[in-house]
């Protein structure tokens, strides 16, 4: 195939010259192999916490980028693996914050376990705080036959995983909205769902259905009523492994930021690495409308 | 050439190992209930020339509990002659210069009495039951993620056990749960444990093959004493299944009694009686 460009036989040209057409070519191979077997870019997800934001600050210049991505003919979903948080918290969080975005714009790990169990007909047995219970108004709930298991602490008590586990033993899927192993609460760390449903998955030698990020389900789940495939969409998000392994392992692209919680190197520890690392959001959002679109 | 197998092997027997619950009693209301024949079948086992030590993985009450409520039962047994992980686990600690936090039901923590636990540097877990709250096993948690090399025993690794209200979860699911949370592997102590039935041969001064283990639970005592060499009896009580005589991995050198009833006399009276 030939390439635009490269003029000259490569016999001809000099050292430096040759090193520059070969530069070229490397970039347009890398182009367009990227660009091979994808269509044009349908959906782009934006993580949250870390990529759009920390904690109660914005990160600069975030909002215009994101009023500039909408102008382009893509969808935007935002996707997070809050358990403890409902959707409408996090929605008004972000418009405290001068983000323009709707309810239904935002997917959780706790919408991919309701997606499952809605998908399933599950009713079940919901370990999940109280705050997030919200997001799972009009699903039944009596007469349980699956369990469903996030960051619940006050349910992780040694009667009701009892009660978990006689009904796993029984046959009810095991839901885990994610495996965290602990995380950050201002008295210090404090175990996550990972061990409580690792701790069930020994005790009834079953494995878990884990629905939140990295999991290929969640990222599908996010794009299906965007009515588009994986490789027509983009993820954007500052956990290399969660945000962008998990969504390139599904077959989008995954863009990561060095935000939040990345940390210097974080782009050598996934496999592919990152179609592109940049320094934060609005950067992710000019290589969108400049090479992707 | 010696008889190898049971119960000819019997002819070269010097010591029996028996476990307790679902042995000897099952557990329920109150003390439980002697298993028939256990009582009788204990007595004449000291009786004959052979030693003879009990070895089980309780750890909601200490030795000297349990083994009144064996006596009230009417078992000729006595603490000396008993194995359990608790002590075991005194002795690791001690022996490795190591303070626990301690997350234990609170019938066995007379056992740690002796043991220095300021400043810990390890965790101990047992079956502690209602006692693993979240607070609990997130204390338990912070000792270890902020050790800079988080030691991490477990009493035993049982999945589940059945009590008169159903089926609970055992201590092997938290030490799953803190494995996982702090990405380290757990110490067991207790049976299946090598060491555990090592220690129990040591106090009878004998070798594995001049040994024989009986015991409910295919897996921990029958095949954890096997691993060791010893043989390994099933009997038809307490936790054994149908489906047990055809488990993948382990095969019992015998299985014994009739389902339900004692099997007390009979690997007993076969060691005994075989010319």
């Amino acid at each position: 195939m030939e390439w635009k460009g490269a003029t000259k036989d490569k016999n001809t040209l000099s050292t430096s010259e040759e090193e520059n057409v070969n530069k070229k070519q490397e970039e347009l191979q890398l182009k367009v192999s990227s660009m091979a077997g994808r269509r044009a870019l349908k959906a782009v997800l934006i993580d949250l916490s870390g990529t759009l934001h920390i904690e109660d600050t914005a990160v600069p210049g975030a909002q215009e980028a994101l009023n500039r991505l909408r102008q382009a003919s893509v969808a935007v979903k935002f996707v997070t693996n809050t358990t403890k948080e409902s959707k409408r918290n996090l929605l008004e969080r972000l418009q405290r914050l001068n983000f323009d975005l709707q309810e239904k714009e935002i997917f959780t790990s706790l919408s991919a376990a309701r997606s499952l169990l809605e998908q399933k007909q599950h009713r079940p047995l919901l370990l999940v705080e109280d705050s997030a219970l919200e997001d799972f108004t009009g699903i039944n709930t009596t007469e349980p036959n699956a369990v469903v298991i996030g960051l619940a602490p006050d349910h992780f008590n040694y009667q009701t995983l009892n009660k978990a586990f006689r009904m796993i033993l029984d046959g009810a899927p095991l839901i885990a909205i994610h495996k965290a192993r602990y995380y950050k609460r201002k008295d210090g760390l404090a175990l996550g769902p990972g061990p409580f449903v690792t701790g069930l998955e020994y005790a009834t030698d079953c494995k878990a259905t884990v629905v939140g990020k990295p999991e290929k389900t969640f990222f599908t789940q996010a794009l299906s009523d965007l009515g588009c495939s994986p490789n027509e969409a983009v993820m954007i998000g500052d956990d290399a492994r969660d945000d962008v392994g998990g969504a390139q392992n599904t077959g989008m692209l995954g863009i990561l930021v060095r935000t939040g919680k990345y940390r210097e190197g974080d782009e050598n520890k996934i496999n592919p690495p990152p179609h592109l690392t940049c320094d934060s959001f609005p950067d992710a959002v000019e290589h969108i409308l400049k090479n992707l679109l | 050439m010696a008889d190898t197998g049971w119960p000819g092997c019997a002819k070269s027997l010097k010591g029996v190992i028996l476990d307790m619950c679902g042995v000897l009693y099952d557990s329920g209301e109150g003390d439980g209930v002697a298993i028939h024949g256990s009582v009788e079948a204990v007595k004449k086992l000291k009786a004959s020339d052979l030693q003879l030590r009990f070895c089980t993985n309780e750890t909601q009450a200490s030795r000297e509990t349990f083994v009144a409520k064996l006596q009230r039962l009417g078992f000729d047994i006595s603490v000396s002659e008993v194995f359990s992980p608790a002590p075991a686990a005194v002795a690791v600690l001690k022996d490795r210069c190591l303070r626990p936090h301690l997350l234990v039901y609170d019938g066995l923590l007379p056992e740690f009495d002796s043991v220095d636990k300021t400043n810990p540097n390890c965790v101990v877990i047992g079956d502690a039951a209602e006692k693993f709250s979240y607070q609990n096993l997130n204390d338990a948690f912070r000792v270890l993620i902020g050790l800079e090399k988080p030691v991490l025993f477990s009493l035993g690794q049982g999945r589940y056990y059945k009590e008169t209200d159903g089926l609970k979860l055992d201590v092997g699911v938290y030490m799953k749960a803190l494995e996982y949370a702090c990405d380290l592997k757990a110490e067991v102590i207790g049976k299946p444990s090598p060491t555990f039935f090592q220690s129990v041969l040591n106090d009878m001064g004998l070798q594995p093959h001049e040994a024989l283990m009986i015991g409910d639970d295919l897996v921990n005592d029958v095949g954890g004493a096997q691993h060791c060499g010893m043989k390994g009896v099933q009997v038809r009580t307490g936790k054994y299944r149908p489906s047990d005589e055809k488990h993948p991995t382990v095969t019992a050198d015998g299985t014994c009694g009739q389902p339900g009833s004692g099997c007390g006399h009979d690997p007993q009276s076969e060691a005994l009686s075989t010319p």
